[in-house]
């Protein structure tokens, strides 16, 4: 984990390498240069994928040639985002109030280890709160539980 | 005189009692995300975002400029009393204001900052109110060459602002990259859709922006270490000593601060370096800055607050945003379907009028909010980060849900959000990318239209003088800071 922290930035210059290759891939496939004067619907995003895919790859040598940082500790900032991504995926089934409740009963009593019943009524105060402005106040059909 | 009776034009809509609660709302709001930790300008308009679509155009545009300007007075909070800047802009105060703290002096150096911020807030806005129509009058002009032009130098300004120009061109970019996805809004041909209906509209910029400035930023910090401990707040009024050694400085700031938010690329940071180093050059005894000087906290606030109304310039008069929190706030007046730039001022003037008087009630408050109350803002500093945090992701999922009931628009955002967190890892610039893929229709469209009516010349872009000029100035945004590379000051 601290491994993959450390080179993390290079990965993140190729991700985005790779997205500008993708471009260039798709952008080749649709007509480039119109009938008329002006570029067709793949010009520009030829060109874009063209720039991004030199772009990161001048980012991915800079970062390899400067040396990559000291490597620190992603296990938090991971737990939440996989809290987070779990939240999400549970909201067509268990519908909004009950998918953010558990997001934030989680992320209060079990990431941040605080007290239980300081973590239910803070779970429950916020997502009351957002079901009243969201649901209530502004109309929006919120994920209902098994729908 | 015209003016003049705009700005009154602008009085009477913004002193509607719905608008001067969008003002109170926003400044109050402002100062609170500059005093809170992990939480800055860009993301708390980014969180509203979905809160205020559909609604008044007017009132949320009042509510962003005062969460924007709101939060160059809360940051100064946390500068003084924890030595922590709020905001990048603040890192000047530091210097100066935290050694007034420890010397028991935090209330003066806090009323100085409000008074300062307070008449350079008054004074900015006065430049923006005549600079800004002037600016779009001459600018009316253009035509789709100086269009491409103008959005080329807001993306290489924006990106020229961030720690790496060549990471800021990336990102910028991706989000033009990301504004082909959907529909080719000239010849209706479905780009880059993946065979997923759901993304022929493309993707919304308020998912991208509650993402990258939301979720993004919370997870970079949730990591962020115990509460430090909070000076006092006593005596928050100036004497008059103080008043005398600070008030030239204050106009100093203030000068130099509007006239550095005017320029792209630059911004509060810098405006706020420059008036504390000038402050230092000149002062009869150099020795006292860095040791609880009262000119070395008045300037630099005056100067980040003079530069907040100074980059509203080429936001409102050109669409060229100063800053990542503009560049924002422009997003949200093409959300609205306001088309920022040239003729902002013609098609939407009460819209533009209404904000610049609002600015002046605004500096207002926040003076009225400051002085008394500087002391109960700082108990905000106190509270732990670990619990503002997960609300404010619940805050992220129900509005990215909320903007068109999309469930797919939840998964974008934890996406993007994994990709905002590593960019803030890293100090990827995230607010070129915002922007590029705001403008990308309007730059796609104006490279199009330039190239039919020059029949497929590229000369057209350098052979018409405004063009060429703004062309020029975007090359030098790119190339100027490897020459003048930024050094720490001591």
């Amino acid at each position: 984990m601290r491994l993959i922290a450390g080179k993390g930035e290079l990965w993140l210059a190729l991700l985005f390498a790779g997205v500008g290759a993708l471009w260039i891939f798709k952008g080749a496939r649709m007509p480039v240069w119109g009938d008329g004067f002006a570029p067709d619907s793949g010009f520009l995003p030829l060109i874009y994928g063209c720039l991004l895919a030199g772009l990161s790859a001048a980012v991915f040598l800079q970062v390899l040639l400067g040396g990559t940082p000291p490597a620190d500790d992603v296990r938090k900032p991971l737990t939440v985002i996989a809290t987070l991504a779990a939240a999400v995926a549970a909201l067509p089934y268990a519908g909004f109030v009950v998918a953010v409740f558990a997001l934030l009963l989680v992320l209060y009593a079990a990431v941040e280890k605080l007290p239980w019943l300081s973590s239910t009524l803070a779970s429950a105060g916020t997502t009351g709160a957002l079901y009243l402005i969201f649901k209530v106040w502004l109309g929006v059909p919120l994920p209902a539980f098994f729908p | 005189m015209s003016a003049f009776n705009d700005l009154m034009m602008g009085f009477s809509t913004a002193l509607t009692l719905k608008h001067l609660a969008m003002c109170f709302a926003g400044v109050l709001m402002g100062q609170m995300v500059g005093v809170l930790p992990g939480i800055g300008p860009a993301a708390a308009i980014a969180l509203l975002l979905p809160l205020t679509f559909g609604a008044d155009p007017t009132g949320a545009i009042i509510l962003f400029a005062g969460i924007y300007y709101g939060s160059q007075y809360g940051g100064t909070l946390t500068s003084v009393l924890v030595s922590v800047p709020g905001e990048s802009s603040t890192v000047m105060t530091t210097v100066d204001g935290y050694q007034m703290a420890l010397q028991g002096r935090a209330g003066p150096a806090l009323g100085i900052a409000a008074i300062g911020s307070f008449i350079a807030g008054t004074l900015g806005t006065i430049g923006l109110m005549l600079l800004a129509p002037a600016l779009a009058r001459a600018a009316l002009a253009f035509g789709p060459p100086e269009y491409f032009a103008l959005v080329a130098l807001g993306l290489t300004a924006l990106a020229a602002v961030g720690s790496s120009v060549l990471k800021g061109l990336a990102a910028g970019v991706a989000g033009l990259l990301l504004g082909t996805i959907g529909i080719d809004p000239q010849n209706g041909v479905a780009r880059f859709d993946f065979g997923k209906t759901w993304l022929l509209d493309g993707v919304e910029f308020i998912v991208l922006t509650v993402a990258l400035f939301g979720v993004g930023e919370v997870v970079a910090s949730c990591v962020l270490g115990t509460v430090r401990p909070v000076a006092d707040v006593k005596n928050v009024l100036p004497t008059r000593a103080d008043w005398r050694a600070s008030r030239f400085s204050i106009l100093r700031g203030t000068g130099i601060g509007f006239l550095i938010g005017v320029l792209p690329a630059t911004g509060a940071t810098i405006a706020s370096f420059l008036a504390y180093i000038v402050e230092k050059k000149i002062a009869k005894d150099p020795s006292r800055f860095g040791k609880g000087a009262i000119e070395g906290v008045a300037a630099p606030e005056a100067a980040n607050n003079a530069a907040a109304a100074g980059a509203m310039v080429p936001m409102l008069s050109l669409g060229v945003p100063g800053s990542g929190t503009t560049a924002i706030i422009l997003g949200a007046l093409i959300m609205f379907g306001i088309r920022p730039g040239p003729e902002l001022f013609a098609k939407n003037a009460e819209l533009v009028w209404a904000v610049i008087a609002s600015m002046y009630i605004g500096n207002v408050i926040l003076l009225i909010l400051n002085l008394p109350l500087a002391g109960l803002f700082a108990r905000l500093l106190r509270i732990p980060y670990r619990w503002l945090y997960p609300p404010i992701l619940a805050l992220c999922i129900a509005g990215v849900y909320s903007q068109s009931n999309s469930l797919e628009d939840c998964g974008l955002l934890v996406g993007f959000g994994v990709l905002g967190w590593l960019m803030k890892r890293y100090d990827w610039s995230m607010a070129p990318m915002i922007l590029g893929l705001v403008l990308g229709p309007l730059f796609e469209t104006a490279l199009r239209q330039s190239l039919t009516i020059s029949h497929g010349s590229f000369a057209i872009f350098v052979t018409r003088p405004i063009s060429a000029v703004l062309l020029a100035l975007a090359l030098i945004a790119v190339v100027a800071p490897l020459f003048f590379r930024k050094k720490p000051i001591s």
